[in-house]
């Protein structure tokens, strides 16, 4: 019994702490702001940056709230339903097309500063950009190329691509596994970061489909997968993974060291990696593009961005604080904490690392360059990312490539049936 | 007290929890069963339409589904009799005077309260591919170099069996606590008896702790199959249902078609399944090992 007084108190005392905050001065507007709880270094970063600007002006108080990453896609789902979603919301960008056709996002063309929009990276447009409205802006974009090192390649006389118009072509590539193979202990020496967790596949491996002329899906209308993900073309350049994979070239890293241990030569990953792998070799680790399959280097975009619900009562407001987290000074401290590739030519012309001359240029040289390509911009873009993500752990374990991909493009194309070809019915 | 007064009395207690199980189950599944027959995606602004035994006839055509099921029905033939065997072993051993008893206790049920997902990291490290890997070098110890590195989660093979050994090392503590209380609930006195009738060892086990245990037995091995056939996060973590389906289960399936690819009618129609499985199979097992009423 007096376990329960002393809990009912508790209780009690709480709730009177709550209704003691201070009330919000007159003539403020309380923003509801999400993001999601990434690194430490980003959590901190976002923090500073509120605070920062709530302090510098009265107008505008946020609130922010900190969701887990990978529970986020649900809890905006659980928002929507309830009718509770932020003014303000950052998400994971290949969902934008899910919400946008779902109705629950406002255009940013309209509300976002001309000269802004004009600044930004071509590849934040165009990965933001859904039925022709622009849904979401991020702040950085993602970077995916091979890591490696200098002096090994010099070892094997490798020639080393600077551009991605340079990209080794698939054969040149192979015929480079093979060499330095012969001088490693055990054969593998490429890391596909093996051990990464279910969106990497589609990030990291649809470049090989696309640079090969095939892709996940035909992009000319989203309404099929048949033709395209299991065409000649796919199927050739994932034969070519496949057999990286299943002649040991490639090392199943389950403890995220194979570089930085040296066990492997080559990594193909994203800008995240740059740092630990820069503090293991220093000047010696490289950028290079990833392999040319037939049609030219291609490579992986997209990032964590930012958006506004349709149902804000103060989309204006809400837009003011995208264009404030877009100020150079706050796209470089974010890029600082996070490493990726900063989402305007200003803030980039004012990076160390990626400004031209810098080590990860080759980033910003594939996003603006037209090499990166966005995740196909269609609501059905869950299940093709689950179905190629199956195929691959396919492919891996050694079923025929045009077995996996035909399962996967049936899979795709009986989705899309399903929701009778996803029409927009949302009104922008 | 008058009988009616007593139901009444006895229905008034029962009611949070009866009405714990109507929110929570007995609403839920309703509506899977309602789901199952629409194509209903998660957060669509479409209409759902009714597509009848749609979602179920591409089920049983699914050859990840239809596998899902051989691989519960294989997981819980080996893994129930196994673990219930382990821990029944484990608990004989503990049951004894031995020094350092608590040591040993606390030893062999650790397992059980370190979370799943902790547990399956762990073994994804020890079941590492290639000779530096803690499996294959034990292996290679122990077989004097004959035994050839495998990499024993991509193995279609071997990729279940791992995942069951991981199950198993997990679990069997908990079971082997239970079954530890049945021992020392069975009265000394019996085996005073059997002593004086000049029983041995063997007998004493087989005509005394045996029969003693018989309940214990036959709960513990009813909640390890229905807890086997919830197996999920070993999966989730450590193999993603592959190499090809070899690890993939009806829990794994549903939650993919749910949450992975936002199909809640697909999800909704598998765990109909596997409602109907778990009723099943609880059925078949009660009428096969009736407890014993005390």
């Amino acid at each position: 019994m007096r376990i329960l007084l002393i809990s009912l108190a508790f209780v009690f005392l709480a709730a009177c702490d709550r209704s003691e905050q201070p009330k919000p001065e007159a003539g403020t507007v309380q923003l509801s702001v999400w993001a999601h709880a990434g690194q430490a270094s980003e959590r901190r970063t976002i923090e500073r940056q509120v605070q920062a600007f709530n302090q510098q002006q009265d107008a505008i108080q946020i609130s922010m709230t900190f969701i887990p990453e990978r529970s986020y896609n649900a809890q905006v789902q659980a928002a929507a339903i309830a009718g509770a979603l932020p003014d303000l919301l950052e998400f994971d960008v290949p969902y934008l097309y899910n919400y946008a056709w779902q109705g629950h996002l406002l255009p940013l063309e309209t509300l976002l500063p001309h000269s802004l929009q004009q600044d930004l990276l071509p590849s934040i447009i165009k990965q933001g950009t859904y039925q022709g409205h622009l849904y979401g802006v991020g702040t950085f974009d993602s970077g995916l190329a091979l890591y490696a090192r200098r002096s090994l390649l010099q070892k094997v006389n490798a020639r080393i691509p600077l551009h991605p118009k340079q990209a080794w072509s698939v054969q040149e590539f192979e015929q480079l596994l093979d060499r330095l193979a012969v001088e490693d202990d055990d054969g593998a020496v490429l890391d596909l970061k093996l051990n990464y967790p279910d969106e990497w596949f589609s990030y990291a491996f649809s470049p090989v489909l696309q640079s090969a002329g095939g892709d996940l899906i035909d992009r000319s209308d989203y309404q099929t997968a048949s033709g395209v993900l299991n065409g000649a073309a796919s199927v050739t350049a994932m034969q070519h993974v496949q057999g990286w994979l299943t002649t040991g070239r490639v090392d199943p890293n389950v403890d995220d060291a194979a570089f930085v241990t040296g066990r492997v030569a080559l990594s193909w990953a994203g800008h995240w990696e740059y740092r630990r792998y820069h503090e293991a070799f220093g000047d010696d680790l490289i950028l290079v593009p990833l392999p040319d399959f037939g049609r030219g280097s291609r490579t992986g975009q997209g990032s964590w961005v930012w958006g506004i619900s349709r149902h804000s009562a103060v989309p204006d407001k809400a837009a003011e604080v995208i264009a404030y987290l877009l100020r150079p000074a706050q796209i470089l401290a974010m890029t600082e904490a996070n490493g990726a590739v900063p989402a305007t030519h200003t803030a980039i012309a004012q990076s160390p690392l990626y400004q031209p001359g810098g080590p990860l240029h080759l980033f910003v040289v594939q996003l603006a360059e037209g090499y990166a390509v966005p995740r196909p911009r269609t609501p059905a873009y869950p299940v093709i990312s689950a179905s190629f993500r199956q195929a691959f752990a396919d492919i891996r374990d050694g079923l025929p490539v045009q077995q996996a991909l035909d399962r996967a493009a049936a899979a795709i194309d009986e989705d899309i049936r399903d929701n009778r070809g996803y029409p927009s019915i949302a009104a922008p | 007290m008058p009988q009616r007064a007593l139901i009444s009395a006895g229905l008034l207690f029962a009611l949070p929890a009866l009405a714990g199980l109507l929110i929570f189950v007995a609403v839920p599944f309703l509506l899977s069963i309602g789901l199952s027959f629409t194509n209903l995606r998660l957060g669509s602004p479409l209409a759902p339409e009714f597509v009848g035994l749609t979602q179920f006839v591409r089920l049983f055509a699914d050859d990840a589904f239809t596998r899902a099921l051989l691989n519960n029905l294989l997981f819980t033939i080996v893994v129930v009799p196994v673990q219930t065997l382990l821990a029944l072993g484990l608990a004989l051993l503990l049951n004894q005077p031995l020094r350092g008893l608590a040591l040993f206790r606390t030893l062999f049920f650790m397992p059980v309260v370190f979370p799943l997902a902790l547990v399956s990291v762990v073994w994804i490290l020890i079941y590492a591919p290639g000779p530096d890997g803690m499996l294959n070098s034990f292996l290679h110890l122990i077989t004097l170099g004959h035994w050839v590195p495998r990499d024993f989660l991509h193995d279609p093979w071997l990729a279940l069996p791992a995942i069951m050994l991981t199950s198993i090392w997990q679990g069997a503590g908990f079971q082997m606590v239970i079954l530890l209380a049945g021992l020392q609930s069975i009265p000394e006195e019996l085996y005073e008896a059997a002593r004086i009738d000049g029983a041995g060892r063997w007998q004493r086990f087989w005509f005394i702790t045996l029969p003693q245990l018989r309940n214990t037995l036959i709960f513990v091995m009813l909640v390890t199959t229905i807890l086997t056939f919830r197996l999920f996060e070993q999966v989730q973590i450590m193999t993603r249902g592959g190499p090809r389906h070899a690890t993939t289960t009806i829990m794994y399936e549903a939650v993919q078609a749910a949450f992975s690819r936002q199909q809640v009618a697909k999800g909704a129609a598998i765990t109909v399944i596997f409602f109907l499985i778990v009723l099943l199979v609880t059925l078949l097992q009660r009428r096969l090992a009736r407890q014993e009423r005390l």
